[in-house]
Parts: C-alpha cells; sequence; structure tokens
C-alpha cells in the first residue's frame, strides 16, 4: 500500500470517533429524505458517501445561518464563546474554492470578521474530488478542477476500486488531524496540482477592469429576468454568498444579537427607512446578484465568487441560469 | 390527441392571438431547464410562438407570471391548476378578466426528471380547465377521481410528524414565492411590526411560518403543487395546506378556483356558518 492511501474502513473510524467528539462540531452530507443534506452529524453512520452534490452547500459550518455574537444584560456584554473544532467532511473542490472567495472576503479586506476568522482557524476542510460532473455543473468552465483543490486542508480522491481513498493534497491542519490517528500517521500527499481546465474553451469570467455602468444595460436584463420569481433560494444554497444581516432579541434580562444570513434577492434587503427602495425590482435585485459574483468581488479582492457548482441552477424553480447569463454578457463584449 | 397536437394548436392560437393584438404578451413553456424540465417563455410577436413547448415536463405554475402582467393583456398557456390560480385572482380582485387570456389545457399530469408524475399530479383530480377563452383538449383526459387516494387526515395529535417535516426547512421563502396565493405586497414574515419571525431559523420560527401561511391559505389553495416543487429541502409543504384545504370543503364545501364570479369563502360571512370554523367552536372530528 502506498504512503498516501487511506483504506474506507480507516476512514469510516476516523469520522466515527470525530462523530463521536464532544468538542468537535463535524459536518458532513447526509440524506434527509429523498434529498442530499449538509448538515451536522452526530452519528456517524448517517454520512451519505456519494458523488452527488448536496442542495445546501457546506458554508454553514463557517457562517451558520444564525449565530449569536454577543448578550448585552446589566451584568455588560458578553461575546459569545466558541471553542469547538469544526471538521468539515464530504466538500466538493467546488466547496473548497467557494471558501477561498469566503476568506479573502471575510479575512483579507479592509473588514475582518472575528466570527467567522475563529471558525475557520478551528477548522479542516475534507474535500473529496468529484467523479462526473453533474447536470448543471460547470466548474469546469470556470476553470476549475473538479477533482482538486488546494484550499482544502486533506483532499481526497476515491480509487477506483472502491477501497479507499487516495490523500493528494494536505496542509498542516489535515496533517495534524491525520496524526491524531495511529493508522493515518505520517501519511503524505500524492503528487498532484490542480490540472488547467478547458483549454482551448474560453473561460466563464468578466474582465475587471469593465466599468459597472457599463453593463448596467449591456444586455435586455428585463427580459434576462422575467422568470425570476426572487424566491432567493439560490443566496441560501450557494457556497460564495455571504450578505448578513443583525438582528436583536430581547427579553426582560437581555438582549441577544444575531447574525444571520441575508439575501439581495429579497426586496427588503434594500428598504430604506424613508421607503425607498434602489433595487425595487427583480431584475435589478438579479443584476446585482451576477455583477457582484463576477464582477465586484473580483474588482477588489480578484476572485470571481462563483465557482461553478451549479447549485442555483439544479434549484432554481423557474429555471434561471447565472451561466447563460454570464455568456450572454460575455458574447456582447468587445 | 397526443401532446404533439396539443402543443401546434397552442402554437396556433398564441400565433393567432399576437397577430390580431388581443393580447401583448403570451406566457407559455419553452426549453431550457435542466434534465429536460421546461421553463417559462413568454414572447410579444407571432414568430415567437414557434418556439413554445408542450410536454410532460411543463411543470412551472404560470398564474404567478400572469399576475405580474396584470397591468397589460396577456395570454397565458394554462393547465388546469394554473387557471384555477388565475380564477382565484380573479374572485380575490387582483386581476381583471379582461386582462387575461386563458388558453385551457387539458392535462393528464407531468412528470419530473425521473420519468415519474409528481405527487400532487397523481393526487390530482382536475384535468379540465374550469374556466377559459378557448380550449385545447385531449379527448383521452377525462376528469374525476384522482388516481392516488388522498391520505386519511393525520391532523389530530400528528404534531411530531410535522415538527419534523418543518425540521428540514431553511426558512428561504421559495414556497411562498411560488405560490400564486401568497401575492401580499409584504408578507407577514417580513413585518417588522409586529415582528412575527423569532430571529433564530430554529423551530419556532419555522412553525410561525408554515401555520401562518397554511393558514392564510385556507380555502385559497389550488393545489398546484409549486410550494413543494420549488423546496430544495424536499419539505412536505402540502402536507398542512392539504389539511385546511380539506377542511374547508367539508365545512363549507367551497375549493378554491372554480369560478370567479363566486365570493372567496374566507372573505364571506354567513350568520348560519357553521361555528367549527371559529376559534373555540365545536370540534371538528
Amino acid at each position: 500500500m502506498n504512503n498516501s492511501f487511506v483504506s474506507k474502513e480507516t476512514l469510516n473510524k476516523i469520522l466515527k470517533e470525530l462523530a463521536a467528539a464532544e468538542d468537535v462540531l463535524l459536518y458532513a452530507p447526509v440524506l434527509n429524505g429523498k434529498v442530499l443534506d449538509f448538515a451536522e452529524i452526530t452519528d456517524a453512520e448517517k454520512i451519505a458517501i456519494s458523488d452527488d452534490i448536496s442542495y445546501k452547500s457546506p458554508k454553514e459550518a463557517f457562517m451558520p445561518q444564525a449565530e449569536n455574537l454577543m448578550t448585552f444584560s446589566e451584568g455588560g456584554v458578553l461575546e459569545s464563546a466558541y471553542d469547538k473544532k469544526t471538521v468539515v467532511f464530504g466538500a466538493k473542490p467546488c466547496d473548497a474554492e467557494a471558501l477561498r472567495v469566503l476568506h479573502a472576503v471575510l479575512m483579507t479586506g479592509k473588514f475582518q470578521d472575528p466570527f467567522f476568522e475563529r471558525r475557520f482557524e478551528n477548522s479542516v476542510l475534507i474535500a473529496v474530488g468529484c467523479a462526473s460532473e453533474k447536470p448543471g455543473c460547470f466548474c469546469t468552465e470556470r476553470g476549475f478542477d473538479k477533482e482538486f483543490s488546494d484550499f482544502s486542508d486533506i483532499m481526497l480522491r476515491r480509487d477506483e476500486g472502491g477501497t479507499g481513498y487516495t490523500v493528494t493534497h494536505l496542509s498542516g491542519k489535515g496533517r495534524e488531524l491525520l496524526s491524531e490517528f495511529n493508522e493515518t500517521k505520517g501519511i503524505e500527499a500524492a503528487k498532484r496540482t490542480a490540472k488547467a481546465q478547458g483549454t482551448g474553451m474560453k473561460k466563464l469570467e468578466l474582465d475587471k477592469s469593465i466599468e459597472d455602468r457599463e453593463l448596467f444595460d449591456i444586455i435586455d436584463w428585463d427580459k434576462a429576468t422575467e422568470i425570476c420569481q426572487g424566491c432567493g433560494m439560490c443566496t441560501f444554497i450557494c457556497p460564495s454568498c455571504h450578505c448578513f444581516d443583525f438582528k436583536d432579541v430581547s427579553t426582560f434580562s437581555e438582549t441577544k444579537r444575531y447574525r444571520c444570513w441575508d439575501s439581495c434577492m429579497y426586496p427588503q434587503f434594500t428598504l430604506h427607512a424613508s421607503g425607498h427602495n434602489p433595487r425595487a425590482s427583480v431584475k435589478e435585485r438579479f443584476r446585482q446578484r451576477v455583477l457582484h459574483k463576477y464582477l465586484y468581488i473580483n474588482k477588489i479582492f480578484g476572485y470571481t465568487a462563483c465557482t461553478g457548482c451549479g447549485r442555483c441552477i439544479r434549484s432554481c424553480p423557474a429555471g434561471m441560469n447565472i451561466k447563460k447569463i454570464v455568456e450572454s454578457i460575455m458574447e456582447v463584449l468587445p | 390527441m397526443s401532446f404533439d397536437a396539443q402543443r401546434e394548436k397552442i402554437k396556433e392560437i398564441c400565433k393567432d392571438l399576437l397577430e390580431k393584438g388581443l393580447v401583448e404578451t403570451v406566457i407559455g413553456y419553452a426549453e431550457g431547464g435542466i434534465d429536460g424540465a421546461r421553463i417559462p417563455y413568454m414572447f410579444g410577436t407571432p414568430e415567437g410562438a414557434k418556439a413554445l413547448c408542450w410536454d410532460q415536463r411543463c411543470v412551472v405554475n404560470l398564474c404567478t407570471y400572469a399576475y405580474e402582467k396584470r397591468d397589460r393583456k396577456t395570454g397565458v398557456v394554462a393547465k388546469p391548476c394554473d387557471v384555477r390560480g388565475i380564477v382565484n385572482y380573479i374572485a380575490e380582485n387582483q386581476l381583471n378578466r379582461e386582462n387575461v387570456y386563458i388558453i385551457g389545457v387539458d392535462c393528464d399530469g407531468m412528470v419530473g426528471a425521473d420519468g415519474e408524475k409528481l405527487p400532487w399530479c397523481a393526487e390530482c383530480s382536475v384535468k379540465k380547465p374550469p374556466v377559459y377563452d378557448v380550449k385545447v383538449e385531449n379527448p383521452d383526459i377525462t376528469d374525476g377521481e384522482s388516481a392516488k387516494k388522498e391520505e386519511p387526515s393525520s391532523m389530530p395529535g400528528d404534531f411530531a410528524k410535522f415538527q419534523t417535516e418543518i425540521s428540514k426547512c431553511i426558512l428561504c421563502y421559495s414556497c411562498r414565492q411560488a405560490c400564486c396565493g401568497c401575492y401580499c405586497p409584504v408578507c407577514f414574515m417580513d413585518r417588522g411590526v409586529p415582528n412575527w419571525q423569532p430571529a433564530e431559523p430554529g423551530q419556532g420560527a419555522k412553525m410561525m411560518y408554515h401555520l401562518g401561511r397554511a393558514s392564510h391559505l385556507a380555502g385559497r389553495c389550488v393545489e398546484c403543487g409549486a410550494c413543494e416543487r420549488v423546496c430544495a429541502s424536499g419539505v412536505d409543504v402540502r402536507y398542512i395546506i392539504k389539511e385546511a384545504t380539506k377542511f374547508i370543503e367539508d365545512v363549507y364545501g367551497f375549493r378554491a378556483g372554480f369560478d370567479t364570479e363566486t365570493e372567496p369563502v374566507m372573505a364571506a360571512y354567513d350568520p348560519g356558518d357553521r361555528e367549527i370554523g371559529f376559534l373555540g367552536g365545536e370540534k371538528h372530528e
């Protein structure tokens, strides 16, 4: 057996121990009825290992849908404690790439997010490469390798025989986690780097030197967004969407401040106190979503905040397709 | 008459409507979804009719788009459930009858990507449009009893099932957006004052939302299944609303979306109404 191989049994044992450990939060894909969910796991038996992509993304492990940040009471302000280690198993390379975007936006910019940071620093991301592209997937067009992302802590590739996994990438955090188990002590990653994708194909992205105003009327946004129902599900299941809102919940003795996911697809997102709404219709909201992902974040951080996981395309109740919209913009750009 | 024949007739009708200028826009279905799903398609020229599709994958309820375009004359390729949605809008004074041209299409139920009939279609008993301006019939389809019998009422005491079902919900409100009965400019869940929504998206908030929505839809649901279809988390959203629909039918003998003239049941009051519909009234068996 080579030095970068982890057998199925070893992996199951590791997951079982992680699920049982009290100081570790384990997130993994799990079958919830008919749909593949991504959730916190306490019973390793329930983990659904498959090549399918969960409808939810693993971003919840780094930025929960609602997170209590602090509590105000007569005694003062108490910041909520967080001392657990998080292990995310079964993310896809596109999810790892999305985490790279979240990391850039929330930790390297003008403003640092300590709440994301403490979760990120305390986490180990175990990603498993995809064997096939699913309907709606377009990571290849976005220039990513469906089998590999070096933003993961441990990158696994399923062996063709189905007996186990080959480790193709290890970070310090990943190495540390594996060294805690006898079976995987001293494991080394097989040599592998991300393969250049889509040779001869035009990568799906927008040039960051474009002025946003130029794109406001470049395509018929009314036509492009007329079937959108504005439900906002795309933002909730997107691995790189990260907008949030604060909410204070008061009882007689204390007030808890929560950070909750928000969505640019909701009319309330930009509603002013005066009643004016600068993004009054679905057209403006969807345009914002596309341009934020493909242009604004690219301008500021150098990444496109869409990794081609295809979740929004697969789950859209109306059949909106962000890939087709970006393609139509690229077509008319000089 | 097969789907193909129906489709050709739909194309002909839509082309004719636009040529004669009877409508500004037509809403139908076209290719473009993943896995062969059909997506809503709007066009305003007679040539646009060429791209129209009609087959077993035309699942999206189009009446919400007709509502969006309520200020102008619109033609809608409407399955019976789409028609019932439109009728509901008209009965609730949200849509002018003159502004919508209903191309009523007989429908035996739609299928999912796996080729299996969708659960709400399997339970459907309305296969012919109750209201229409022009009909696209299929003599093979007859109205009647649904193939699959409704499950017996699971309401009394089945709180655990409800709790398990809504625990999957992520409160994205997609079901509300897709629903033709949910057209409030500001949903009760989005209101700041009073704030109905607990900050934590826990069971409390989910219960508040699903029970609130179900009670608002009592006697208004047209059973199109849009809510459940859009749910990415796989919540059986219809389950609780089905109970409300059944209750209204049992007590008041009313089903939504069949008649534009009848006052919506929850908007009408008659002193002779059974007290069962009131809080603390007689017990529902």
